[in-house]
């Protein structure tokens, strides 16, 4: 057990290092609040979220319909037609399209209830389709009501002109009601639905469940800030070997193995801390200040099995840095830079894993992007086991890469 | 009745191309303090690294307390114990915690683990700092701490690499009895390297010369220094030829005379040795070993004014182990 020993030493001199402590616990906290305000504030002037639409409607509701949600801003409509677009959400050219029925002008005219689709590629960011979800929503709620009050006015006006001058039946007063009952009833039994799908589950409408930055951003940056704490890892052996300390290591009788497994231990230790810590302030402390909470949803266990890979991988990521890096500034300077572009890449400050094309390639290329990915899918999407198995699998993989490459260019006589 | 506890045979170390030890083989005796004396970069940290399993030797073996250093390192490691060079402590842990941790990776636990900590602590009479962080003590506390860290498991071989590199003369001081006593009271076998002669020659019973990873000498001090007989006289001169050698080797008083290597090196300042001439000699000198340096050295000045030969430079080296190794090889231990 002198590994044991190695890392309660390892631990207590972690303790001792505000630095250390700061970067660990400190540093992530602070990046998630400047985060999530800054994506709170910078939503009014985001660029309009690109639709496509494919309209089947011969009348003229959807046309003022898809003006209607172009002026409400924040959604940019595109026109397409069936095929094609059916052809572009296939190959994941196109994340969302939403189809306007050929009876829309019809029945909106005949005061009948329409279903509009929003049909989403399997990657594409629920965040940005609840997004899109809700500003068609609330057009098509304008729309709907504008639709009524035109409708039951026009209806009011035909009958004021068969009346007699002055037997007007319609007062001030009974328009005004008949306005505000139009409001009520649009409300109960809203016109136009928005339904959420994806191809091939037309008739399978699943249930929302709201989605906050919070679900995304406190992952993506634990992840970040875990794999930056290998560079702890690889300090401290290097300081073992600049102070000569290593040295009494080697000198007592242990093996390599156990040195250097001991040398890991805290590692696993850190993230595992790292993300309780971070992880406990999302769910308890962010609600109290005012922001969304986290919500480990449907399956907490496999949160613990995600962060248990990611452990490892982060620690074989440190003696690999350890074992790579010659000198301190390697380690404190260039592997911070490193492993800071590794976390962009991975989908830190933007879920990069949820993009198609090069950037989404790219991703991929780091540990970072399959731990977040697999975040990802238990808190936001609610998958199982199945669904995050290769991103774990990937995950273990860099992290067995890391373990080999770090032990096998390991100097131990340096 | 002398039984050695360390053997070493053809041990050799190389980095590379580069051959730091050269095959030495060397043993020491039990209950000894054994030196370690060369230059800086002569080979003796990379010899001690071999010995206690920091590195592993390029060839050749040790056998130490009766264990194969190549076959049972785990055992070997058990009965050396290693003070390095460098100050290889925990600088935000406390003495106590450094102590503690260096015993834990020995195997020492509970109240065992207490009692020795405390005991070394006793030793380098840090008791009374004992909780304090390392970083925050002076050098030559830092440097008893070091020493103490390797004592923790109670070894029988104990290698002390340079302990008093950067201390002040009484935390020297309180080593040197510490070293004593630990040799004198517990019967611990010490091997002790330096580049200071004076330490070597205080402490140490027998001494190996190490120059370019050889040991080019290995006795007791006495036997050692016996090596420049009644002393050696360095003269410069603008043209040496054999037959003036032949000439030297014939007056009284004169054992040995030959053309040295290397040229005479600057005078130092602590005044070692003696200097006739304060000029840095860009000509011959000869090297002339003496039966007795007093009377050869009126002989050789009488033989050169005769001849009006002009002497350019006169040095008479002290009988100590620094003009041993000047002796030896032509270099001063410390540039
Ligand atoms: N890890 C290493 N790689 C290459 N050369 C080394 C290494 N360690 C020591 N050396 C070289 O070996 C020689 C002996 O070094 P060392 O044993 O430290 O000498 P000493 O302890 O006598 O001062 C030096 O020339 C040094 O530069
Ligand atoms: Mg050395």
């Amino acid at each position: 057990m002198k590994m044991l020993s190695i890392a309660y030493k390892d631990i207590l001199i972690i303790l001792r290092d505000r630095g250390t402590l700061l970067q660990i616990f400190v540093l992530p906290f602070v990046f998630i609040l400047v985060f999530s305000g800054m994506g709170s504030m910078g939503e009014d002037e985001q660029e309009a979220l690109p639709l496509t639409v494919v309209n089947l409607d011969q009348g003229s509701e959807a046309a003022a319909f898809i003006e209607g949600i172009n002026t409400a801003g924040g959604v940019n409509c595109e026109i397409m037609d069936q095929s094609a677009a059916d052809a572009q959400l296939e190959a994941g050219d196109i994340q969302r399209l939403m189809v306007i029925p050929s009876s829309f002008s019809a029945d909106l005219n005949a005061n009948k209830q329409v279903a509009l689709r929003i049909i989403t590629h399997p990657d594409a960011d629920d965040n940005i389709t609840e997004t899109i979800r809700l500003i068609v929503d609330g057009a098509a709620q304008d729309m709907a009501l504008e639709t009524q009050i035109v409708a039951s006015l026009t209806f009011m006006g035909e009958m004021q002109a068969a009346m007699p001058a002055d037997q007007q039946p319609f007062t001030t007063e009974r328009v005004l009601q008949q306005a505000e009952s139009q409001f009520a009833i649009s409300h109960e039994r809203p016109l136009i639905t928005v339904e959420q799908l994806q191809p091939g589950e037309l008739d399978k409408i699943e249930e929302f469940q709201p989605v906050t930055g919070t679900q995304v951003a406190v992952p993506s940056f634990t992840v970040l800030f875990v794999f930056l704490s290998a560079g702890v890892t690889a300090l401290s052996i290097y300081n073992e070997k600049k102070v000569g300390s290593f040295r009494r290591l080697m000198a007592a009788p242990m093996s390599k193995a156990s040195l250097l497994l001991g040398k890991m231990l805290p590692q696993m230790v850190i993230t595992i801390s790292q993300v309780i810590v971070i992880f406990g302030i999302g769910m308890f402390l962010m609600p109290l200040i005012g922001l969304d909470g986290l919500v480990l949803g449907d399956h907490p266990l496999l949160v613990i099995l995600i962060v248990l890979v990611m452990a490892l991988c982060a620690s074989g990521m440190g003696v690999l840095i350890a074992a790579v890096a010659r000198t301190e500034n390697q380690i404190g300077g260039m592997s911070a830079v490193v492993l800071w572009v590794m976390g962009a890449l991975g989908g830190a400050f933007f879920p990069i894993y949820l993009l198609e094309g090069f950037l989404g390639q790219v991703g991929k290329a780091v540990p970072h992007y399959w731990a977040s990915k697999a975040f990802y899918g238990v808190l936001v999407r609610g998958q199982d086991i199945s669904g995050i198995s290769t991103d774990l699998l990937v995950l273990a993989g860099f992290g067995l890469l890391f373990w080999i490459v770090g032990v096998w260019r390991f100097e131990f006589d340096r | 009745m002398s039984e050695s506890i360390l053997t070493v045979r053809d041990l050799q170390k190389k980095f590379g191309e580069f051959e730091a030890v050269k095959k030495i083989s060397f043993s020491v005796n039990k209950g000894e303090i054994f030196g370690l004396l060369g230059p800086n970069g002569a080979g003796k940290t990379t010899a001690i690294s071999m010995l206690t399993g920091v590195l592993e030797p390029t060839s050749g073996t040790a056998e130490i307390g009766g264990f194969d250093l190549r076959k049972q390192l785990d055992q070997v490691k058990k009965v050396n114990g290693l003070v390095p060079q460098d100050l290889a402590l925990y600088p935000t842990l406390s003495a106590r915690a450094n102590l503690e941790f260096f015993g834990r990776i020995y195997g020492l636990r509970g109240k065992d683990l207490k009692t020795r900590v405390e005991d070394v602590l006793r030793i380098v009479s840090l008791t009374d700092r004992a909780d304090d962080p390392v970083g925050k003590y002076s050098g030559g506390m830092k440097r008893r701490v070091n020493i103490a860290a390797g004592l923790v498991h109670h070894p029988q071989l104990l290698f002390l690499d340079e302990p008093t590199v950067g201390v002040d003369p009484q935390s020297r001081n309180h080593i040197f009895d510490s070293v004593r006593r630990l040799n004198r009271e517990r019967g611990m076998t010490i091997i002790y390297t330096s580049h200071y002669m004076e330490e070597v020659e205080l402490l140490c019973s027998r001494v190996a010369i190490v120059d370019q990873g050889e040991i080019i000498a290995l006795d007791t001090i006495p036997n050692l220094i016996a090596m420049l007989g009644g002393g050696v006289i360095q003269v410069g001169l603008q043209q040496v030829n054999e037959d003036l050698l032949t000439q030297l080797r014939g007056i009284k008083g004169v054992k040995q005379a030959s053309l040295s290597q290397s040229p005479i090196a600057p005078p130092p300042a602590d005044g070692e040795a003696k200097d006739v001439s304060p000029n840095v000699p860009t000509y011959p000198v000869v090297k002339v070993e003496t039966l007795n340096s007093q009377e050869a050295l009126v002989n050789i000045i009488h033989f050169f004014n005769e001849r009006d030969i002009q002497i350019a430079s006169l040095k008479i080296l002290e009988p100590n182990l620094e003009n041993v190794f000047l002796h030896l090889t032509g270099k001063k231990l410390r540039e």
